[in-house]
């Protein structure tokens, strides 16, 4: 466990130095999250340490709707993108370093390479739905998108998945973005959060 | 914006998806012509009318079919690919696999 995975240089709010419930801006891109993908990636979880928890939540898998996600124990979360790829998040653990998988886990189930291949950044604080609308096609209200769903939609013309969910007691927006675009989006996202510095 | 639905994600600008050509009855590769399965690959049959199409939602990689009026461009439907398709196709025994 740790909290020391924010940086000062990649934490940002939208009321300069001012700490109080505006926007900001949080790089959790040194947190762990991976995935699996394939025609067997629902029976593969349900084969794994995965099911007991999930059991909890009296939800198998193949139950989890594509484009939601349900927070299991220890502050992770299990994220649905499809019936068949799902990604394991766990914001409160620093990734270590470790070679990348090769192979499949399984006949029909292949690793995803998420660690290495998306950037994790989360928004946090009001009004951020309306400041995504600044970016963003999807309407990611609360009404529209509530706690729980996911959008695979397009962020500055940039490909991106948004994940609603609880981190640390708070609702906020985990955004998912190609390793390569990591550096475009937190300015892109820096530059939607200025106009919100007004906001009182 | 033209909005398109993914049937997967829902309504989506125009923007977010990409044209992978119209959907046909795929040839045996290993018993066609290369004329017949340079047909395949390559041309289309470019009629008006009500055609189905491979299109993909970029930010999700997900594949389906749209139903569109290739004069009216009034997309019609939009399924995912198991309705016409219920299994894997196997590429992997060709005569120049090693």
């Amino acid at each position: 466990m740790t909290t020391g995975l924010v940086s000062p240089k990649r934490c940002a709010d939208s009321h300069g130095d001012r700490h109080n419930d505006g926007l900001k801006l949080h790089d959790l891109s040194l947190a762990t999250r991976s995935g699996v993908r394939g025609v067997k990636a629902s029976e593969w979880l349900i084969a794994q340490s995965l099911h007991q928890e999930l059991k909890t939540h009296e939800l198998q898998p193949p139950e989890l709707q594509p484009n939601t996600l349900v927070e299991l124990p220890g502050s992770r979360l299990l994220m649905a993108l499809s019936t068949r790829e799902f990604w394991l998040l766990e914001p409160e653990t620093e990734a270590q370093a470790s070679p990348i998988p090769s192979g499949h886990c399984a006949p029909g189930v292949w690793p995803l390479y998420n660690q290495n291949s998306h950037a994790w950044l989360v928004l946090s604080g009001e009004p951020r739905a309306e400041m995504m609308a600044k970016l963003c096609g999807v309407d990611l209200r609360i009404e529209a998108f509530p706690v729980g769903t996911v959008a695979q939609t397009q962020m500055a013309l940039a490909s991106v998945v948004i994940a609603h969910h609880l981190w640390r007691d708070e609702a906020v927006f985990s955004l998912f973005v190609d390793q390569s675009l990591a550096d475009f989006a937190w300015e892109a996202l820096q530059d939607a959060m200025e106009e919100f510095n007004s906001v009182q | 914006m033209k909005i398109m639905h993914c049937p997967l994600n829902g309504p989506r600008n125009i923007s977010e998806f990409a044209y992978g050509g119209q959907v046909e009855v795929m040839p045996d590769p290993h018993q066609c012509s290369d004329k017949d399965w340079a047909s395949y690959v390559f041309y289309e049959k470019n009629a008006i009318g009500v055609v189905k199409e491979w299109w993909q939602h970029s930010p999700s990689s997900y594949w389906f079919i749209a139903e569109r009026h290739n004069a009216s461009d009034d997309i019609l439907r939009t399924y995912d690919p198991s309705e016409l398709f219920s299994e894997r196709v196997d590429f992997t025994t060709g005569e120049n696999e090693p």
